[in-house]
């Protein structure tokens, strides 16, 4: 469950990216977030996903207040959420299997239990035999698979993404949707900010519309 | 307790990549810490071979204690027996040289007859000739007997022949307490470097880093691998610097070896022993790693 609370966020003195925000969203939704560009949808997310602290306001993320956590607790709420930002940040030193092993590595389980998990992930997300690749062999969309692949390794219960299908072609914009509507089936709280209406036509049980750091058209607001 | 063993492997086992990715740059910073480490071990070394030897050399400690010229005749001998009663455990031989027997002896040299020949009368004192017992503390003996000694009535001047052995042994001492400085050096040194090194490899992986946070990894998690790559910095230079020492002390060894042999005495140059060398070698690696840790903490701000 997420859940907002007169949630505000600016930086420094300047104008607010986010004001009064407030929303609740139940475990195991599919919701889409959508604005124009610099409404505010990558601040949601980076607050949701523990990346930065709200200037005012209560988050609640799994029944845990993340804006009062202290900073050596955060790393694990953010264990629990699977977070794909706009530039994927895959690691071009290593193939794709090691990236997607590097959660693991953080949540210490053993090289065997890693393996048998990564590969998993790798199936999950259609990139079975990909393993050896470095990331810059890959596609775009193999690129943006491989990133949901290292979000989703973890077994988090919220997956965000922010504009996951931005640079693909439609095609390929379709399978990574595809990718993340199989793991809200099996009860992962799925948001998405994007602006493509037909795939939030097709994939969305909920939008939120934000512009200029409000919420213009919000059913479910607080 | 099993997930903290894996990602302390897991943190090795990077920061061996590391070291490796980079191994020319790796490779001169350890050569860089070696070296340095190998100057205190050679110093101690020599100091560990030389000090018990130096003790150990054969010194006739001799007193000799000149009379003022003024001194009435049969002055010499009296105090020659005054000082052979009051310290017969010190002395070993005493010898009593009158004037008259020094000039002789000085006029039987040719250098010396033509200058003594001008001179109106003879010029030498009366002196009493002082062999010391042989005992470990003899330098602080003969110390403590030459100042008694100089403060008698008769006595003008008081010459030590010892004295080499005791600045010998000052000289190591200066050394001993230089190889402390020496060491406080190296260990700026490895600081120095490590941070430096542990600097670079922190912006290298800032985008790792940056991965590492955003999947959920704690500060530990992040800085685990620097400390790694910092104590095996240490570790490897130590080893190397162990090696580098053992080459140099082959021959340092030759040349101190035939100068001990002009004192009728045997040396042979040895590293310090395992132990001691093991634990410079942990000490290095923990300087390392607490290098790594401050210069990650400053480097990589969350």
């Amino acid at each position: 469950m997420i859940e907002f609370q007169h949630v505000f966020k600016s930086y420094g003195r300047g104008r607010n990216i986010l004001a009064d925000i407030n929303f609740r969203i139940q475990p195991g939704e599919f919701v889409f977030v959508s604005g124009p560009s610099g409404a505010g949808k990558s601040t949601l997310l980076k607050l949701i996903g523990g990346l930065e602290p709200p200037s005012r306001g209560a988050i609640l993320v799994n029944g845990h207040r993340s804006d009062r956590m202290p900073p050596r607790a955060r790393p694990y709420l953010r264990r629990a959420v699977g977070v794909i930002l706009q530039d994927v940040h895959l690691l071009y030193d290593r193939d794709a299997m090691q990236n997607v092993l590097l959660p693991l590595a953080v949540a210490g389980l053993s090289p065997a239990q890693s393996q048998s998990r990564a590969r998993a992930a790798m199936e999950k997300v259609g990139l079975s035999g990909k393993e050896g690749l470095n990331p810059v062999e890959m596609s775009g969309g193999e690129q943006q698979r491989l990133a949901i692949a290292r979000a989703i390794v973890n077994r988090p219960s919220i997956l965000i993404a922010d504009e996951p299908t931005a640079s693909l072609d439609e095609d390929s914009a379709r399978r990574i949707m595809d990718v993340f509507r199989d793991f809200n089936r099996v009860g992962v709280t799925t948001l998405i900010a994007s602006h493509d209406r037909g795939l939030m036509a097709s994939y969305a049980t909920r939008t939120m519309r934000i512009d200029a750091g409000r919420f213009t058209d919000m059913p479910g607001t607080l | 307790m099993k997930r903290w063993l894996h990602q302390h492997r897991y943190a090795i086992t990077v920061a061996w990549r590391r070291l490796r990715s980079q191994p020319f740059s790796s490779l001169c910073n350890i050569l860089v810490i070696s070296l340095s480490l190998a100057v205190p071990i050679v110093v101690a070394a020599v100091l560990d071979t030389v000090r018990p030897v130096v003790q150990q050399i054969p010194v006739s400690a001799e007193v000799t204690l000149y009379l003022d010229r003024s001194a009435a005749a049969g002055t010499a001998e009296q105090l020659g027996a005054e000082l052979r009663e009051r310290h017969a455990d010190d002395i070993d031989t005493l010898e009593v040289i009158s004037r008259e027997k020094a000039l002789a002896e000085l006029r039987r040299r040719p250098a010396w007859s033509d200058a003594l020949a001008v001179l109106p009368d003879n010029p030498l004192p009366d002196a009493i000739v002082v062999t010391l017992r042989q005992h470990p503390e003899i330098a602080s003996t003969s110390d403590r007997l030459s100042e008694e000694w100089a403060r008698l009535e008769p006595v003008d001047a008081v010459q030590v022949d010892s004295a080499w052995v005791q600045r010998l042994q000052s000289m190591l001492d200066f050394l001993g307490m230089g190889l402390w400085m020496l060491a406080l050096g190296v260990a700026l040194v490895v600081l120095a470097t490590v941070f430096n090194t542990v600097r670079l490899q922190a912006l290298t992986q800032r985008e790792e880093i940056a991965v590492a946070r955003l999947v959920g990894a704690t500060e530990s998690f992040v800085r685990r691998p620097f400390l790694y790559l910092g104590a095996l910095t240490g570790l490897l230079s130590s080893g190397l610097a162990i090696g580098i020492a053992w080459v140099a002390l082959q021959p340092l060894g030759t040349a101190i070896n035939r100068l001990a042999s002009s004192y009728s005495a045997q040396l042979s140059l040895q590293l310090p022993d395992g132990m001691s060398l093991m634990l410079a070698g942990i000490v290095v690696a923990i300087l390392g790693a607490l290098s790594a840790r401050w210069s990650v903490t400053r480097n990589t701000p969350f």
